[in-house]
């Protein structure tokens, strides 16, 4: 017994010694190369090859990063190599968690999706470094887009004033309202409707759906509007306008400079009571609304006889198809009993801050933020988030770049994913270079026309902007926020469902006051100030 | 038999018709799932969701099973898997059967510390970020052996094996063996291995299925996709094909990949299923045997 533990001693204290004299090499290992011949401007960014490590997330179809067009060219300009460690996108979150705990860093985190979180805390210990100063002086690109749009500077700025991740961010505003409005408009002339202006018109077109059997199938089968519950893109929040204040997913809008809580106004309340008595009690929802998942509601539109009268989607194809779609159309937000006529704007939709973060093991933060600098530069930014020039675009005679026609059997969605790097990936494409630097794609051209004929002419002038939130700030969100919303909503559905609007209205407002809505508010309040403030300095 | 049927009164033969009635419910009951996620792996998604979808498959189609296929990665996928799981198994189950061999016999000195050591890891252990620190220190990352080693020998597994020599291996076997001659390493391959044939098989199957579905140490330690098992390579299809509200900012058609997650959901479940469903019954009949006898006796 004894001399087992003996043994036993004997191991670890040898095992002691090995491991302590590996880590003791590998200290000194980092300082040799300085003298690198490094320009301050113009290409290549260095004289001899040098190479960066790299850890990026990567779409399953896409190939190795270094095989990838764009960045081998990116190499022959700079001379800067890449090695690449490409993890796939749907492990990514976990393993750069674990590679940031146990301190094995790369160079640099690209395409990194960084929360805000992680960019203060690891701003703060000094994993990641602040790169204001590296963007005065070596990154031109992203300094005169940062002078020229403040908004997208105070936005990536943290709270302590440090720039820790760089922006990433496609501004085609495709985002603004998420919840277009569909109705059957074979229906509404068969049954000698005109397209409903007002709310009380467009329930006396659901009602009409409901009772005259529409489809001409002999069944009551049809389904007068079906929606997702506060789902985006599938809820009726948009339909709240009509009451004088839009609803959105997150209950907050913003009304010259102030933060409103929708889900507590007399407004929302009106709503609520108008969905309950002349819808829900009339049988013109969907019951399924309020519980099925978007398979089953893609799935209603393409039964055998059409059963959808109106729905919300932001694309009214992908649910009842390219051919039915044509039975349907978009309605303008309609006219409320008062006479409102307003739509939303959805919140957020700001660059995102943690696309590139530099970490303290980089020897040459000069040479990588020279070399992210160029993805900074708009055609390059566009060619990193769709594709390089030759393969996915060509010039036109006025310098814009264009789309290639698809390959046959590929949907954009795929080939967008074996060429570039994507939506998360370093660079920022402004809504002024769509149109003058890049084409938009042919859908989203066709989207951007909707929203702007049906919908822009109505919309709230101001949102609620992607705020940069001090760690304690978002603390106090997470706790709060949460469990406020799911009451909300729950008791959004209730009312609906069952009504009781009146009679437990103050209650309700109570249990959110309980719940820390005022605190709440306070913080949103205080971070669009300071956001603001920042913005006009 | 038939006068043994004879013989039964009305009671008796009541008793056998509710009896086979309510256990054929609960069989339909247990493999309806099973038969629904087959028939559903044929079927057009939009009819598995108006319900249509009962006993025979609705709208038949193979785009599901294609696609899998054409994902070239899934058979890398398979080969790693039967790699994994091949050598995992052969060291997994040495390691245990060599652990468990000594442990139960009576004459081994120091058993009990030994035991009380082993008892410790199974109730504390370094956590993910020491054992990832570990591991790339060992130079294992990206490599076969960080799934096949950190893993080897459970200490559930050897209290299993042990209690199963302690209790169908007598002493007066190895005394008997012991006075012909025979020395202990003979002893253990010629005696007691084809003694232990079946807890060596749930040993085997243990293994397999663990290897066969594990997913996480694959996703922690390997960087390469080349290198993943099957369940990681159809995890990241699956997945893939998911969509959520942040992509939709992305131009994409919502409802084709929607509709291809559906299509390729159970076809998933079944490819991924097979090699098990057709190892099992192979080593079922040692399967029952053993983990009786392993597990009840203390």
């Amino acid at each position: 017994m004894k001399s087992v533990f003996k043994g036993a001693g004997i191991l670890i204290l040898t095992g002691a010694v090995v491991i302590s004299g590996c880590s003791g090499d590998n200290s000194g290992a980092k300082n040799s190369d300085q003298a690198i011949a490094f320009n301050k401007t113009g290409l290549p960014i260095v004289e001899d090859a040098i190479s960066l490590k790299m850890i990026s997330p990567k779409a399953a179809l896409a190939p190795e990063y270094s095989q990838m067009e764009i960045f081998k060219r990116l190499e022959e300009q700079t001379n800067v190599k890449i090695e690449w460690e490409n993890i796939p996108d749907t492990d990514f979150t976990e393993k750069k968690n674990l590679l940031l705990a146990s301190g094995n860093l790369p160079d640099a985190f690209y395409g990194a999706g960084f929360t805000d979180y992680e960019l203060i805390n690891y701003g703060k210990d000094g994993t990641i470094i602040p790169l204001e100063d590296l963007i005065d002086q070596y990154a031109p690109n992203l300094k005169a887009l940062l002078d020229r749009r403040p908004d997208i500077k105070s936005s990536i700025t943290a709270p302590d004033g440090h720039i820790y991740g760089l922006p990433s961010w496609e501004e085609n505003n495709l985002g603004t309202n998420p919840f277009f409005h569909v109705i059957n408009k074979k229906w509404l002339d068969k049954l000698g409707l005109d397209m409903p202006q007002t709310l009380d018109e467009y329930t006396a077109a659901l009602v009409a759906f409901k009772t005259q059997d529409p489809n001409g199938n002999g069944k009551a089968d049809e389904i007068p509007l079906s929606f997702m519950h506060m789902q985006w893109c599938m809820d009726i929040a948009g339909i709240f306008g009509a009451f004088g204040l839009p609803d959105n997913l997150e209950h907050r809008v913003v009304r010259d400079g102030k933060v409103i809580f929708t889900a507590t106004q007399p407004e929302y309340k009106e709503a609520l009571k108008y969905f309950n008595e002349k819808w829900y009690k009339q049988g013109l929802i969907d019951p399924e609304s309020f519980t099925q998942d978007a398979a089953q509601y893609l799935a209603k539109g393409k039964t055998t006889d059409e059963t959808l009268g109106s729905y919300i989607w932001w694309e009214k194809e992908e649910v009842v198809g390219t051919e039915r779609g044509q039975d349907y159309a978009l309605l303008s937000p309609l006219k409320g009993p008062d006479g409102d006529q307003t739509i939303g704007r959805s919140n957020g939709g700001g660059p995102g801050r943690g696309a590139f973060v530099i970490t303290k093991e980089n020897q040459n933060p000069e040479i990588t933020m020279r070399w992210i600098d160029q993805q900074y530069e708009p055609y390059m930014a566009a060619q990193i988030h769709w594709g390089p020039l030759d393969v996915v675009f060509e010039k036109d005679e006025s310098g814009k770049l264009v789309n290639f026609p698809l390959p046959e059997g590929t949907s954009a969605g795929e080939f967008r994913q074996k060429v570039a790097p994507g939506t998360g990936g370093p660079g920022v494409i402004t809504i002024e270079d769509f149109g003058k630097v890049v084409d938009m794609e042919p859908r989203a051209q066709q989207r951007a026309k909707d929203l702007e004929t049906y919908y822009d002419p109505y919309m709230e002038k101001e949102n609620y902007p992607s705020i940069f939130f001090e760690p304690e700030e978002l603390d106090k969100i997470n706790r709060i926020e949460s469990e406020l919303i799911k009451y909300v909503n729950t008791q959004r559905g209730k009312f609906i469902v069952d009504g009781g609007v009146d009679e437990q209205w103050d209650n309700y407002v109570k249990t959110l006051e309980k719940m820390g809505l005022n605190e709440l508010m306070e913080i949103y309040q205080n971070g669009l100030d300071r956001y603001n403030a920042t913005l006009n300095k | 038999m038939n006068q043994l049927l004879k013989r039964k009164s009305r009671g008796d033969v009541w008793f056998d018709v509710i009896n086979l009635t309510l256990l054929s419910v609960v069989m339909l009951l247990v493999l309806f799932p099973l038969y629904f996620v087959l028939i559903a792996s044929f079927s057009d998604p939009n009819h598995i969701y108006s319900g249509d979808v009962w006993l025979v498959p609705k709208g038949f189609t193979l785009d599901g099973y294609a696609r899998i296929f054409s994902d070239s990665s899934i058979w890398i996928g398979y080969a790693n898997s039967i790699l994994y799981a091949g050598l995992g198994t052969l060291i997994g189950v040495a390691v245990t059967v060599f652990a468990a061999y000594p442990l139960a016999r009576k004459n081994l000195v120091g058993k009990s510390g030994l035991m009380w050591f082993l008892m410790i890891t199974m109730f504390f252990s370094g956590g993910l970020i020491p054992t990832y620190l570990l591991i790339k220190d060992l130079h294992m990352l990206n490599t076969i052996w960080a799934l096949v080693i950190p893993g080897a020998g459970s200490v559930f597994n050897v209290i299993i094996v042990r209690t199963f020599f302690q209790s169908s291996i007598p002493d007066e076997l190895w005394e008997a063996a012991s006075i012909d001659g025979c020395s202990n390493t003979r002893f253990f391959w010629s005696i007691v291995l084809p003694l232990s044939k079946s807890i060596i098989a749930v040993m085997v199957l243990y293994h397999v299925v663990g290897f066969w579905n594990g997913f996480f140490d694959a996703l922690i330690y390997m960087n390469d996709e080349s290198k993943y098992p099957l369940q990681l390579v159809l995890r990241n299809i699956l997945v893939q094909n998911q969509v959520n509200s942040g992509m939709m900012m992305d131009v994409e058609s919502y409802a084709a990949k929607m509709r291809v997650t559906e299509l390729i959901k159970y076809g998933v479940i079944i490819v991924s299923s097979l090699p098990l469903l057709i190892l099992y019954p192979f080593l079922q009949k040692y399967f029952v045997k053993g983990v009786m006898i392993g597990s009840i006796k203390g």
